[in-house]
Parts: C-alpha cells; structure tokens; sequence
C-alpha cells in the first residue's frame, strides 16, 4: 500500500484509553411510546459490543441515537469525553467520527461501488477525487471486493453489497462502527461473508456496537453482551457468561427461542 | 363541392414558422418548468411552513384550473400587473410556465418521497449535511424516478400550447386558422392542421410509451 | 388598480346559465366517454385480434393530438364532410366525447392487464366461463383500481369544457368572455371565473380521492 492510501483521510482522531462511548440515563420517546427507558452502558475503546433482545426492545433505536439519527429526549451520551450536542447541525461533524452499516445496506444505486465508497470523504471532508479513489480501492481490497469497483449495486448479491457498504463506513476513517443488523436481510449463504469482515475489523481494535441476531458471532467475537428487552437493559456480561449461565429469567427464555443450547 | 388541397402547400412556409413557434414555446415552457417544479417541490418539503403552504396553495390552484381560462386571465391582468407591455408570446409563455411548473411540481415532490428514508439516513450516518444530500443522493435519484411523468407532462404542455392560440400566438393553430379565414379553405386547412399535430404527436406518445417500459419504477 | 365587481354580478344569471352549461356538457361528455372508452379498452383487451390494431390507432391518434384541433374540426369541418350540421353544444359533446373515449380506453386496459392472471386462473379453475370471469372477478378489482385515473379524467373533462368556448358554446368560458367584453372589466369577471372553476375541480379530485381510499381494499389482489 502506497503513502497516500496509508495517511489518515480524516483528521478529528481521539486519544487511545479513554472509554469511547458512554450512556448515561437515555430515554427515547415516540409520541407516547416510549422506547428507550433509561439506559446506561458503556463501550470501551477497541471493544466489541453487541446489543441482543428481542423486536422492539430498542436495540436499533439505542444504536440511532449514537449517531444522531435520532435525538434523545433525556440522559446522555458521551462521545470521547464530551456529551453530544442536541441539535441536528452540531451532530453533524459528530457522525463524521462514527460509521453506520445499516440492514437495508442502503448503497446509493446512482454510483458505482467505488464511487459509493468515495463520495464520504470527497463532499464531507472535501478529499481529492484522485486520493479518495485510492482509498476506495484500498478498502475494496480489504473488504475482499477489489474486482467489483465498477460495479453498481444491482450488479452486487446482498452480502457484497453489504460489504461495500461497511467499506463505505470506513473511508471515513471512524473511531466507531455501529452496525444495525448487518446480517438480518441476506440470504444464509451470504451471511459469513460479512461477519467475516466484521471479524477482521474487531481483530485489527476497531470499537463496534453491533444490533444482532447472529449469536454464534456474539460468542465469538464480543467482548461485551448487552440484553435488551423493551427499552431496558435487562442484563449485560462476558459472552461466556450471558450465553452459558445468564442469570435472568428472560435471558435465558429469549436465547431458548433462538434455539440456542450453549 | 370542390377541394382544394393546394392551398396547404402554398401555404408551407407559414405554417412551418406556426410549427417551429410550437416547438420554441413548449421548449422554452419546459426550461423554465423543470427548475420551477424542483423549486416548488423543495419548498413543499421544507421545514419553513410559510414556504410549504405558499407551494400547496400554488400547486393546487393551478391543477384545477383550465389551462384557457389561465391564459386569457395572464392577457388581462398581466399589463396591469407588471405595467409592461408584454406580447402575447411572452403573456402565454407565462401561462403556460405557471401551469406546467405547478404540475411538475407535483410530479417532482412524489419523485422526491419515494426516494426511500434510509438513503438519506446513510448520507447523514457518513457526516453529509441536508442540502448536499439533497444535491449527491435524492435529486439525482428522483430525476430518474419522474422522468417518465415528465415525458408524459412534454406530450401534454406540446398539445396546450395550441391554446396560446386564443391570444394570438402565431403557433401552428393560430396559423392554421387564420390561412382559413383568408383562403376559405375550411375542410383542408383543419384537416392539414389536424394532419401536422398528428405528425409531430403520434411519434412522441409513441416515445413515452418507450420511456415509461424502459424507466418505469422498478424496486 | 381599484376593481369593481357590480358588471359580474348584473349578469349573474347569465353566467350561471353559461356555467350550468359547462356542468351539463362535462356530465354528458363523461357518460358517453365511460361507455365509448370502455366498450373500446375491453374490445381491445377481450376482443377479436383484427380489432385491436384499429383500436390502437385511434386511442394514440387522440393522444397525439390537441382538444382544441378536434373540437375545431368537428364543428367546421365535419359538416363538409357529412353534410351534418352540428350546432355547438352537440357538436362539443362528439368531439369530447371522442378525445375522452381514448384516455378512458387506456385506463381501462392498463387496470384490466393488471390483474393478476392467477385471479382468472382460478376462476377458472372454479368452472366459470370467460365472459363471467371478467365480469364478477376481473371488472370489479380492476374498476376499484382505476378509480383515481377516473377521478383525473373527470378534472381534465370539466377544464376541457372550457375549450368548447372556441367554437361558441355558451358554456361559462363563453360566457365570461363575453360580460368581460361588454363590461370592460375582464380582470373581475377572469378572478370570479378562477374562483368558479377552482370551486368545482378542487372538490372532484379530492372525493375521488376519499372514494378510492374508502374501496382500495377491495382491489388488492
């Protein structure tokens, strides 16, 4: 890899030690609903986490706030020592920091995989077309995709599509990834490839919060479980610990359903 | 009863100039249309309320007006209005950029919401702000979206444009008409007319037809 | 610009017979556009092959051509041909009517084809014959389905009604033009014809609309 592929692309990078994110309290409503009651948890830099629980328990709501696609009505979230700022634009610069892999993987299907990666840093962080296509394909590369750069993605089978996108996530160059059920709209023989992926990223010391339902992956590959159950943390532990002796009742019955035996 | 179709020959050129001014007023129409109907579908989207209900007013009033009534209406009101003395080229390009703008408008708002909300969300999730989302990731999404209503919209505004006619436009059915009146030649003067449209409109329904099959949604 | 309205109001009644006209001439155009428009899109649908070319013809043709241009020749020009002569009112109706037909035709073959053939498999399959297929399985969806094209058709009728005011149909355009000629006052008698039309066309779309949001349902197949 060349010099220019190799220098940060983005430049707001954070200081290594300090927990990355912090959730203090964070309550979410939708009209009268609400979703998130009062959630506290923390995600430690180079950390894998993964949010488990049942439809509905706020898991993907918890994730949205992170980045501001949502904004919290109570509580805090702390990003690298400082809360998050409650308006829209303020948030904006934030998210620079934070790359999001979504389910739908939402490539925009005007531009190429290449150009789907780099668009971020070209109109965000105003990087040359020429030093961001660069970047583009490095990542391409790492993503297992190198041969597929012109492609658009209708051309693309789910699990490459999602893998663009987790490339498109990191030209940012973020100092966390948070995935949304990455894995719950492709088809079984696809679905390894992308965790692959994700694999590689929490063995390089990427910090991940992941919405899964892949458990075999949260054992795995998580340093840290958090169970959720309708807008609440209901328990969070060691991966060990939560998938062969969790200590609450409603634990244990939502990993019995998911078929899961320990 | 005797014809006389000659007359439509002797009178080629003139009714090649009506012709060339329908093609300049559905252009021009359309060049000021398409960025009036993004414009209006912008500001139908906006947050800002004023500018959201000033664009549903226009829109709405426009959709459910004849287009005739707009044009005599513009004859009228235009002079006293602005105080200028504007042609009658000028006061139908107007008319007929109201109505067409209020249609596109239409057109390009639903354009616009279709392009699914995750899309959107993915170029906020990379640190893009509103309006360059708008410019890199909707518009050029929802431009696709409509292009076959917007072929639709240059068959229809191609036809309307016929109407300036009760105004004076010189286009080809002022011209028309007004070689019957001095010749006579009733039955073959409307049918040459009649004949011209047919030419130049036949292939372009045929065309929409072509665009609505090739860029028709496909999700 | 002071304006007064007093010239519009003396002639009330004659307005209001120039606009009952116009209600008149849309309500007739619709009906006889709804039978011609569908006798023809079902012909073309269900009908013998040699048909359908001939149909096809027609419907693109009044595509491709302005309303103003057939409501011209039918009253000017298709007296020579005929030899009958149609007073305005009739003969705004025929060249309505003709235009209209076509967009109905469309209309009526695109929510016919988009029934889903498996819908007439089964009927099939049940033992029913064609012509009761189409008419107690297909028709009814498709006719839900086609609510809102309607609805536009019933819009474009009424301003096109206007238009017949060329060819002196003293339906409420007509008639507006003339109070506005003899009263001088155009700019008043142009703003309460805007009012007038904007007050029977903005309804119309939107209880079609209601309409079709109470009966969509039943057109989901």
């Amino acid at each position: 890899m060349n010099a220019a592929a190799q220098a940060p692309v983005n430049a707001d990078r954070a200081a290594d030690g300090v927990p990355t994110l912090t959730y203090r309290n964070v309550v979410k409503r939708f009209d009268s609903l609400t979703v998130l009651n009062g959630v506290s948890m923390e995600v430690r830099h180079k950390e894998v986490v993964c949010l488990i629980g049942p439809s509905g328990s706020g898991k993907s709501t918890l994730l949205r706030c992170t980045n501001g696609l949502e904004l919290i009505d109570e509580g805090e979230v702390v990003f690298d020592g400082k809360p998050l700022p409650r308006d829209w634009n303020g948030m904006r610069r934030m998210r620079r920091r934070m790359g999001m892999v979504f389910q739908n993987f939402e490539l925009f299907p005007h531009k190429t995989a290449l150009g789907n990666i780099a668009i971020g840093p070209m109109s965000v962080l105003g990087t040359s077309r020429e030093r961001a296509e660069t970047h583009a394909r490095a990542l391409l590369e790492k993503v297992g995709l190198a041969d597929k750069s012109a492609s658009y993605p209708f051309q693309l089978s789910g699990g490459q599509q999602q893998r663009v996108a987790i490339a498109r996530a990191l030209a940012m160059e973020p100092e966390v990834m948070l995935f949304d059920e990455p894995t719950s709209a492709l088809d079984p023989e696809t679905i390894g490839e992308v965790l692959n992926v994700m694999k590689q990223l929490a063995e390089e010391g990427m910090t991940m919060v992941v919405v899964t339902h892949e458990m075999s992956f949260a054992h795995r590959v998580a340093d840290w479980i958090v169970v959720m159950d309708r807008g609440a943390i209901i328990e969070q532990g060691p991966p060990r610990q939560i998938f062969q002796a969790p200590t609450v009742e409603r634990t244990r019955s939502f990993l019995s359903h998911l078929g899961w035996s320990g | 009863m005797n014809f006389d179709w000659s007359v439509v020959w002797r009178n080629a050129d003139a009714l090649l100039e009506g012709v060339e001014l329908t093609v300049l007023l559905a252009i021009t129409t359309m060049a000021i249309s398409i960025p009036g109907g993004i414009v209006f579908a912008l500001m139908r989207l906006s947050n800002v309320r004023v500018l959201s209900a000033a664009s549903a007013a226009f829109v709405e009033l426009f959709r459910n007006l004849p287009l005739i009534l707009v044009v005599y209406t513009a004859y009228y009101v235009m002079p006293v209005a602005t105080g200028l003395n504007l042609s009658p080229l000028t006061t139908g390009i107007v008319a007929l950029s109201l109505n067409v703008s209020a249609y596109n408008g239409e057109t390009f708002r639903a354009g616009i919401a279709s392009i699914r909300e995750g899309q959107t969300e993915a170029a906020y999730a990379l640190g893009m702000g509103r309006w360059q989302t708008m410019k890199e990731i909707v518009l050029p999404q929802a431009i696709r979206r409509v292009l076959p209503v917007l072929a639709s919209t240059w068959v229809s505004l191609f036809k309307d444009t016929s109407l300036v006619s009760v105004i004076s436009v010189g286009e080809l059915a002022y011209t028309s008409m007004r070689i019957r009146a001095q010749t006579f030649r009733v039955l073959e003067m409307l049918t040459a007319m009649a004949a011209i449209y047919w030419l130049l409109g036949y292939p372009q329904a045929k065309l929409v037809d072509w665009i609505n099959r090739r860029y028709g949604v496909k999700e | 610009m002071d304006l007064d309205f007093t010239p519009v109001l003396d002639s009330g009644w004659f307005l209001l017979g120039g606009l009952g006209l116009t209600l008149a001439l849309s309500v007739l155009t619709i009906a006889c556009s709804l039978l011609l428009g569908g006798a023809l899109g079902l012909a073309r649908c269900y009908g013998p092959g040699w048909l359908r070319w001939p149909i096809v013809f027609y419907i693109d043709s009044m595509r491709a051509v302005p309303v103003l241009v057939v409501l011209v020749w039918t009253y000017f020009a298709l007296p020579i041909v005929t030899g009958v002569v149609l007073p305005p009112f009739w003969a705004a109706l025929v060249a309505l009517s003709a235009h209209i037909s076509a967009y109905v035709a469309e209309i009526v073959r695109a929510g016919v084809t988009s029934i889903r053939p498996g819908q007439t498999r089964a009927a099939f399959a049940l033992g029913m014959s064609r012509w009761r297929t189409i008419r107690s399985i297909v028709l009814p969806q498709a006719i839900v389905r086609m609510l809102p094209a309607f609805g536009s058709i019933l819009s474009f009728t009424i301003k096109d009604t206007a238009i017949a005011a060329v060819i002196a149909v003293p339906e409420y355009m007509n008639r507006s033009q003339t109070v506005a000629g003899q009263s001088f006052h155009p700019i008043e008698v142009f703003a309460v014809a805007m009012a007038v039309y904007f007050l029977i066309l903005f309804p119309v779309t939107r209880v079609v609309d209601m309409v079709y949001v109470r009966l969509a349902h039943l057109g989901r197949s």
